[in-house]
């Protein structure tokens, strides 16, 4: 029994060429792109046994949409008003970037932000070394194939050596027009002992459809494609909060270098459905990763996050955790699975997948895996908890002069803070916890209803 | 590094094979034919034959599954469907041939009869060839037989329960198992029954490519209850062996069932198991499952609870030792207001052996204020030994509870060192670690098992450091 491959009308060759060629790309990009429909048309669209019981993609119309061509950059993009704070902006709108500016700092700091087809030209070597026989992605996931062979816009950001970023990257996507899907490609290099943040904002397009759908009429689909180079950090925060007439499908893979670290910090709370691959490759010797993801669903969302954590080299250390809310119809499928091959040798990985459920009708799926082959690891577990808001701590913070209502939005908001906590802009702190707040009506209607 | 004593791989002292003459077997490999002959010999009423044809109807169209992986390199053509060793069931212990007697004195199995035993039913290839009833069981009404010849006896309560359980279709070896299957227990306990002393089966297999496809259906009545104790053990040959049971509990309101089985097929068999109990309104389950051997098992003692108040509890330990795979676990099905479950697994891996907890834990819509608990564990003692986890939780009721907790390590070597100091060899010492990790099972089988299983244990563990 297996899943068949994604059937995409518009995964074809000639959309491949036409792609690749509009936006000048050399020969060996457009190689790249069609060794990846290959593997489009041959790939299951969920490649593990273990779950494909949880494979649902019903909520997306595919032969309603079309996905963007290639379109050039808004003539005004580097003029573009940073956010306070930030190192730089790229923002992408529906089709083309139409911001893409960098702070006085970062430009002298030698950070590069450009275009794939750019970076061919003018870092061919560092762009090839990243994509090197199709390495940034994993190679069983046909959505970052898809992305990998399609993408309307790529974009490339290298952090040289040595050079420390204080203030973040600020990624902007904004989609949600009916009928359209934007394909896109993010590669993100770090150098030698290098540290940078990126804060990646996907947000509802002003043209997006505000009367959810049956299901959803439009498509992002995209990657993050980090590699961190020996004593590199990068942080990657992460706030999705398209429409509700919009499928979101992402791909993201972490190679960490000698003694470097990956810190993720995703945020879910937008999309009809919301598709997330995860893979955590650690490389080199002493390699970290701490990952935390929340998902607050309501209506018919459906959450279905997978990550990978592979400890390929020695003395890695992972340490992995998920929370969910759900209520009204959501769903949340939660999977993780910690990979300890023998090269593993002194592995410390820890992996905590968490649900909170707030109506009947909501839907909580975990599945923390583990498969391990050395013996000699410092630490492997995982651990998973379902349950209803504990009603001695609501007592306690109503004895403490709150309202019960106040009392369950607090303890809510104090289960997800791991993530909130880690988003670096206050101003975008601040319109998360806002956003997470504004989920809240429907909870309360539901938890005071099963009273 | 402590210098190694010498040890001794004694494990084929626990290995029996003799050679048997058969008075009646199928044909190798499995068609149509094969199913209706297996039916009339056994004169079985029509609705027997046409379920057993459904299920081999399902077989051949259900696919091989995927998910765990070597179930393809069985050749199923050849393998024996059915023998037959002896005419009749047996009631009293004289009558049993001396050729199969023989294997089961060195088993021990008059002496454990007369220290304690309710029932044996044991079972020799494909049929119950002795059986025996103590006479108190039978004034209490407990009915304890050789499946078949409960289809025969008890045709109504028989055909109220076969297959509601697991039916055919559930699974791949769940619908071999109802084309082909032969010989099992079946236990009827009336309302209000409490069986006083456990009920035991002692299984056994022999014959190369011999398979067995026992059946057991266990029907506990309202507010009755019963322990039952199934254990294996199974000459080494070095072929592949193929046994696939069906196992099926029915737990009517406020009863108690416990099912204990200590498997300990030699390690050429493939051993694929479907057990799953219905769990009725304040009735409590408990699956006590160990496995030492096999070449492979694939077994997920499984419990519904469908009504309110049920509670489950399942203990499930593996020993995955050279060239094995014990892909083990547990489900629990929250179906009804009010349930409880709790799982406990733990596994150990040596040499190459392969441990994988496989489980599932669903809260089905309308099964509110359930609470669960899952607690895997694993120890892997060698370089090469390898344990997977993957279990799955799928909640979908607000107020469900659920806790679920894993670890994977290896014996520390703070302990073993501790040991040594006090006077014991690292084998010693490793020994009693494992031991000690897997008493949460031992402790709750009788003394005699429990001493059993300590053994076995040693067994595999001999030599297993190095």
């Amino acid at each position: 029994m297996s899943v068949a491959p994604l059937n995409l009308a518009w995964a074809t060759q000639t959309h491949v060429r036409g792609t690749s060629s509009a936006l000048g790309e050399p020969d060996w990009l457009t190689a790249d792109r069609l060794a990846a429909l290959e593997k489009v048309a041959e790939l299951p669209a969920e490649p593990s046994q273990l779950y494909i019981t949880y494979f649902d993609l019903r909520a997306v119309d595919f032969a309603a949409v079309e996905p963007y061509p290639p379109t050039p950059a808004a003539g005004d993009a580097a003029d573009a008003q940073l956010p306070e704070g930030a190192a730089a902006l790229v923002h992408v709108d529906e089709r083309a970037v139409v911001s893409c500016a960098l702070s006085a700092e970062a430009k002298a700091a030698g950070l590069v932000i450009t275009t794939i087809a750019e970076a061919a030209t003018e870092h061919p070597e560092l762009l090839k070394g990243l994509l090197e026989d199709g390495g940034s992605l994993p190679a069983d996931d046909t959505f970052g194939q898809v992305a990998r062979a399609l993408y309307s816009v790529g974009l490339f950001i290298h952090v040289p050596d040595d050079v420390e970023l204080k203030a973040p990257i600020v990624l902007r996507w904004s989609v949600g027009a009916a009928g359209f899907g934007l394909i896109s490609r993010t590669l993100v290099s770090v150098g030698r002992n290098a540290r940078a943040s990126v804060y990646e904002e996907q947000i509802a397009s002003t043209q997006a459809t505000t009367e959810a759908g049956a299901r959803a009429d439009s498509i992002w689909w995209g990657t993050s494609e980090v590699s961190i180079a020996d004593g590199g950090t990068l942080d990657f925060s992460a706030e999705q909060d398209f429409g509700l007439s919009t499928a979101a499908f992402v791909t993201r893979q972490a190679r960490v270098g000698k003694d470097a670290r990956v810190n993720w910090a995703v945020a879910s709370v937008g999309s009809r459905l919301y598709r997330s691959r995860l893979e955590n490759l650690l490389e080199g010797r002493g390699a970290y990763v701490s990952q935390v993801e929340i998902q607050f669903g309501d209506g018919k969302q459906l959450f279905d996050l997978t990550s990978y954590t592979r400890h390929l080299g020695e003395d890695g250390t992972s340490d992995l955790l998920s929370k969910g809310v759900y209520t009204d119809k959501s769903r949340g499928y939660i999977k993780g699975l910690i990979d300890i091959p023998y090269s593993g040798r002194g592995t410390d990985s820890f992996l905590g997948e968490f649900s909170m459920l707030l109506k009947k009708t909501a839907r909580s799926v975990t599945i923390p895996s583990l498969e391990i082959d050395q013996p000699d690891c410092r630490r492997a577990m995982h651990s998973s908890s379902v349950g209803p808001i504990d009603e001695t701590q609501i007592f306690y913070l109503m004895s403490r002069g709150l309202s019960e209502d106040q009392a369950r939005k607090a303890i809510i908001m104090g289960f997800l803070d791991p993530v909130v906590a880690r988003i670096p802009l206050p101003a975008a702190q601040d319109r998360l916890r806002a956003r997470l707040a504004r989920k809240w009506p429907a909870g309360r209607a539901i938890v005071e209803s099963a009273a | 590094m402590v210098s190694q004593p010498e040890i001794k791989d004694r494990r084929e002292e626990y290995a029996f094979h003799d050679d048997i003459v058969y008075l009646h077997e199928a044909k190798r490999g499995l068609t149509r034919a094969t199913v209706e002959e297996i039916s009339a010999i056994k004169e079985e009423p029509d609705w027997m034959l046409q379920h057993r044809l459904r299920a081999y109807e399902h077989w051949l169209k259900r696919p091989m599954p995927q998910w765990t992986d070597g179930l393809d390199k069985i050749d199923y053509e050849n393998i024996i469907y059915y023998r037959k060793p002896s005419e009749r069931e047996e009631k009293s212990w004289d009558d049993v041939p001396d050729q199969i007697k023989d294997t089961f004195e060195k088993l021990g199995i008059p002496e454990a009869e007369r220290a304690f035993l309710a029932g044996v039913g044991a079972q020799y290839d494909s049929e119950v060839v002795y059986h025996s009833v103590k006479e108190e069981l039978s004034k209490l009404g407990v009915v304890f037989m050789g499946t078949d010849q409960a289809l025969k006896e008890y045709p109504d309560i028989f055909r109220e329960h076969f297959g509601t359980v697991v039916p055919p279709e559930d699974n791949k070896f769940s619908a071999l198992n109802s084309a082909v299957w032969s010989g099992g227990s079946f236990v009827y306990v009336p309302p209000g029954v409490e069986v006083p002393l456990p009920l035991q089966a002692y299984f056994r297999i022999n014959g190369e490519n011999t398979g067995q496809f026992e059946r057991t259906l266990i029907v506990v009545d309202e507010d009755a209850s019963v322990h039952y104790i199934e254990g294996c053990t199974a000459p080494i040959y070095a072929t592949e062996s193929l046994h696939v049971a069906v196992v099926e509990v029915i737990a009517k309101p406020r009863s108690k069932v416990r099912y204990t089985t200590i498997q300990n097929w030699s390690n050429d068999v493939y051993n694929l198991v479907t057990k799953r109990a219905h769990a009725y309104e304040d009735s409590r389950v408990e699956w006590i499952d160990a496995n030492t051997g096999s070449r492979k098992t694939v077994k997920y003692p499984s419990i519904y609870l469908r009504g309110r108040g049920a509670s489950a509890d399942i203990i499930s330990v593996a020993v995955a030792g050279e060239g094995q795979h014990q892909d083990t676990g547990a489900k629990a099905i929250h179906l009804a207001p009010d349930t409880r479950s709790r799982i406990v697994s733990k596994s150990v891996s040596k040499d190459n052996g392969r441990g994988t907890y496989r489980g599932q834990v669903k809260v089905a819509p309308g099964a509110t204020n359930a609470v669960a608990s899952i607690r895997c564990d694993a120890l892997l003692l060698s370089d090469k030994s390898r344990s997977d986890t993957y279990p799955y939780i799928d909640i979908q009721e607000d107020d469900t509870t659920l806790t679920h907790e894993a670890t994977v390590g290896k014996v520390s070597e703070d302990q073993v060192f501790y040991l040594m100091s006090r006077g014991l060899t690292e084998n010693e010492a490793q020994n009693l670690i494992v031991q000690g990790f897997l008493e949460v099972f031992t402790k709750e089988l009788p003394m005699e098992y429990a001493i059993e299983f300590n053994r076995l244990v040693k067994l595999e563990m001999e030599g297993s450091l190095g």
